[in-house]
């Protein structure tokens, strides 16, 4: 159309229709796909032994200041109800004490993961060919940020209004101490950043949120709000409204690969690593933070596993996944196994080893033991005496020169870290699926406790070198590590970890474990 | 009382199961340092809201400074390479978190503001077309420059908005990191504004195309853009440094070349041209560029040239940056002088003393802002001189 032409048309179309125009988001996003070119260095910095399609779609299409109103609201309504109605009625001194303690824990390690899934969803940004998928990635980008802030501020608020802030308010420095942290990072930080672009984006996205946020975002809720938190259940279910774009970038991933060749020939495996990778973790410290650090029961940790990982993830969503060649998990059959005994081995490690926490823990009382036996027939004999017995000898009282560590040494059943998952295991007193398996490579001993994880270092065992908590303290007395890693609270000598959460129990110092003379050991070293 | 609790029973609404929360609570707080984060140093007086949020929420070791976990990684890529290391750089730093956002930004704070805009954005818009402000445009400006050139500069934001993608995966701090996919997230947003003045024309002009095929074509084969394209295909691409990505792109290419096509050619001339709609999207775009600034002068002068312990090398490593980058930062302004043959020159606006005008004020600006705080030493006249002769 001529110029002048178009001017008049332009004039002639405001006389006959004046009425306001804008512009929406979706006409602006409708050419997203059409706004890269094509140039000879264009290629993605993460290698990938996958091809990403060219012309991938995202389910949610959002522009960059679309995105910020949707988010906005949600974060005033969030942020309205904590500063708001939920100080007024002082919710955070109503919240059971041992749940304070599992969300000093649970918010910071979530931050973790929240946190490298910044790092991570830049790398699939990168890789990602089609700038719809590119787009898809960047809002999951923005989306870690909020999420990292949201559970900063879930520590924050407890620190500034709770029962006892200690651990809420300096978690980014203590975290590190204890045998959770290694674990954790291998899930939640190297887990979604280090490795070939599309096997990360299996571990976040396919697995990691998926699976796992399910009983980690939305379970959770439920067990906060039993025990008197209503923070947290406010400020995650604000999380999860994002994640479903996770998922939804996930599928859009192996949509992406789905008619590469290589697919075919590496999908299924790297989705069995992954979910083996994730759940080594999660299962068993999940499962723990629920049922050891809460008061009040919502149901069983193996029924709630089963029905978000067993049922809904391992089956219908993989199922959803099944026209591209995807199939569940061969390992999905032991860590089924492992949903029902491995949490409750976790915590008798977890609580031997409570000085090093940043957390306090509990010993169940008499009604959580009867829960426990009713629920888990046989959990006594294995668990509850030894609970038992250590509560006899004092382990709860400063002056009684006893750590429950003291048991697995006098009893002889040594504490490893597992060297691909870095979670302990103690394979001679243990229900769940652990055993031990130890291979030695270029004059160092690498203790395992599964055949999945053995596989993936057998594979490649430059990936596994970290070193573990036992090979970091070895020699050292217990009292220094915990010093050195900033463990005690504001007066210089109480410890911010505790064996109780009693509120008349008296707290431990530093001197109370000093006396004790822990001194770590390697247990590879004695093999 | 029963300590399975179903029915979605709350503790603290529910009067039995409060009870027993409230026996056990401790009648005093158990701690009495109730500042997240106490153990860190500020920027200001006090720990603020952001740094609270942010700060350490970074899990790096302590071999890579400021990190203040211990050990190797748990994980690595195939063959070995670590997660994050001192080597992704040749920067060096005593403390990769200590960046902040001058404005103390963390993502609620952000998207607050991008949101406002966005809501503010439609009801200009709305008055904007029922007013029929779009009659009074140049034709020639509208439909060559702003359907065309304008569109092709959308590719120039789109490209530097995909240099943040490796940065966002491979930087050494938690700071760094929030903001550098912030100013990410701007780019691809002044991109998006660009492709929506072209949408909002196309339904006010009959036969205005909304379609991004010309501008495309313009930006990957047209000569106004070619040394623009070329840089930028190079800040996005074939740079790894992810500090070299951030300040080729933000402290010498967009500072020049950016501003100069947005402030000096889009929003000073297009008044004179009838438009008084692209400076609305033209001054969200150089907010962004206003917030980048000090977020990427914090970063490179604040922390990076300050370093007590590096700064002298950090400073002698962007000199030799400069060096690389502002040649190509002048060519493919100079390229872009072609523009100028494609619009109705108006005396003492868009002819050539006034670009020459412009570009000193661009010049001086980055002198100012850029090049004197690492001591940069610039030669403004034979720079203006160098891309004035692009003109035609």
């Amino acid at each position: 159309m001529a110029i002048s032409t178009a001017t008049k048309a332009a004039t002639d179309a405001l006389a006959a229709n004046p009425a306001p125009v804008s512009v929406g988001a979706q006409e602006v996003h409708r050419w997203m796909q059409s706004f890269t070119w094509d140039f000879d260095k264009n290629r993605t910095k993460y290698s990938t032994k996958y091809k990403m399609a060219n012309d991938t779609k995202e389910q949610f299409k959002l522009i960059a200041k679309e995105y910020a109103r949707m988010e906005s609201v949600k974060d005033e309504r969030q942020f309205g109800s904590l500063q708001d109605v939920l100080t007024r009625v002082d919710a955070a001194n109503r919240v059971h004490p041992k749940w304070n303690e599992s969300m000093k824990v649970i918010s910071n390690f979530l931050e973790v993961g929240e946190y490298n899934a910044i790092a991570a969803t830049g790398m699939l940004w990168d890789s990602a060919t089609a700038p719809e998928q590119k787009n898809g990635y960047l809002g999951q980008v923005l989306d870690e940020i909020r999420h990292t802030n949201q559970c900063a501020y879930i520590n924050y608020y407890f620190a500034k209004q709770g029962q006892d802030a200690a651990g809420h308010n300096d978690a980014r420095r203590t975290r590190a101490i204890g045998p959770l942290w290694k674990g954790m990072k291998r899930v939640f930080s190297d887990g979604f950043i280090s490795g070939d672009a599309v096997e990360c984006s299996i571990n976040l996205q396919l697995v990691g949120e998926a699976c796992f946020t399910n009983p980690l975002i939305v379970a959770v809720t439920e067990w906060a709000s039993a025990n008197g938190d209503e923070m947290t259940p406010t400020v995650f279910l604000s999380i999860e409204t994002d994640e479903l774009r996770h998922m939804a970038n996930g599928y859009q991933t192996v949509v992406s690969i789905a008619n590469d060749e290589a697919a075919s020939k590496y999908l299924n495996t790297d989705l069995n690593n992954a979910f083996w990778t994730q759940q080594k973790y999660f299962t068993p410290v999940l499962g723990m933070m629920f049922e050891y650090g809460s008061h009040f029961k919502v149901e069983p940790w193996v029924k709630t596993w089963n029905r978000w990982v067993y049922e809904d993830w391992g089956g219908i969503w993989i199922g959803r996944l099944g026209k591209y060649g995807v199939e569940s998990p061969l390992s999905l059959r032991d860590a089924k196994k492992d949903a029902y005994w491995a949490h409750h081995d976790l915590f008798l490690i977890a609580y031997a080893l409570w000085p090093t926490g940043f957390f306090r823990l509990s010993l169940p009382t008499a009604e959580e033991a009867e829960w426990y036996e009713a629920n888990y027939p046989g959990w006594y004999d294995m668990y509850g005496k030894v609970y038992d017995e250590w509560r006899a000898r004092g382990c709860e009282d400063p002056s009684s020169g006893f750590l429950p560590i003291q048991w697995f040494i006098e009893n002889n059943h040594p504490i490893y870290i597992d060297r691909v998952s870095q979670v302990p295991f103690c394979p001679s007193y243990c229900k769940g699926e652990s055993t031990l398996r130890v291979l030695e490579y270029n004059g160092k001993k690498h203790s395992f406790s599964d055949q999945w994880g053995e596989r993936m270092w057998l594979s490649e065992p430059e990936r596994y070198e970290c070193q573990n908590i036992f090979e970091q303290y070895e020699g050292r007395e217990l009292s220094d590590v915990i010093a050195e890693g900033f463990g005690v609270r504001s007066d210089g000598k109480t410890l911010i970890s505790q064996p109780h959460t009693n509120k008349d129990g008296k707290l431990w110092t530093l001197d109370d474990i000093k006396r004790i003379n822990c001194v770590f050991s390697d247990p590879l070293k004695a093999l | 009382m029963s300590i399975e609790v179903n029915g979605g029973r709350r503790g603290l609404t529910d009067p039995e199961i409060a009870a027993v929360i409230m026996a056990a609570v401790p009648d005093k707080p158990l701690e009495t340092q109730r500042k997240m984060n106490y153990f860190m140093k500020p920027r200001g007086k006090r720990i603020n809201e952001y740094e609270v949020l942010c700060c350490y929420s970074q899990p790096t070791p302590d071999w890579i400074p400021g990190g203040l976990d211990w050990g190797d990684w748990t994980q690595k890529f195939h063959g070995g390479r670590p997660s994050w290391s001192n080597e992704s750089t040749e920067m060096r730093s005593s403390d990769w978190l200590a960046h902040r956002d001058p404005a103390f930004r963390w993502h609620a704070l952000y998207v607050k503001d991008k949101a406002e805009e966005w809501r503010y954005t439609d009801r200009f818009l709305k008055a904007y077309s029922a007013d029929g402000h779009v009659r009074s445009i140049d034709p020639v400006w509208r439909d060559e420059v702003l359907g065309d050139y304008l569109g092709a500069f959308g590719f120039y934001e789109y490209g530097l908005f995909n240099a943040h993608s490796s940065v966002v995966r491979d930087c050494l701090g938690d700071t760094l990191r929030m903001s550098s996919a912030m100013i990410g997230l701007d780019k691809v947003d002044n991109a998006q504004m660009i492709q929506a003045e072209r949408t909002f024309l196309s339904k006010l002009v009959p036969g205005f195309p909304e379609s991004t095929d010309i501008p495309k074509q313009e930006w990957t084969k047209g000569s106004i853009f070619k040394g623009a394209r070329e840089l930028v295909q190079d800040i996005w691409q074939a740079t790894y440094d992810w500090n070299e990505i951030l300040f080729s792109g933000h402290m010498i290419c967009d500072p020049i070349f950016g501003q100069f096509v947005r402030r000096e050619f889009f929003m000073r001339l297009s008044s004179y041209y009838g438009d008084n709609l692209t400076p609305f999207f033209i001054n969200q775009m150089q907010l962004y560029f206003s917030q980048t600034k000090g977020i990427t002068t914090d970063m490179f002068h604040t922390c990076l040239g300050a370093d007590v312990e590096f700064g002298d090398y950090n400073n002698r490593l962007m000199r030799a940056w400069a060096n690389k980058w502002l040649p190509r930062t002048v060519n493919a302004l100079k390229d872009f002088m072609e523009i100028y043959a494609t619009i109705p020159e108006i005396k003492g606006v868009s002819d050539k003393p006034a670009i020459e005008v412009a570009l000193v004020r661009v010049f001086d600006d980055w002198k100012r802002d850029f090049a004197d705080p690492i001591n940069y030493k610039m030669d403004t006249a034979a720079l203006v001189k160098t891309v004035l002769s692009g003109l035609k």
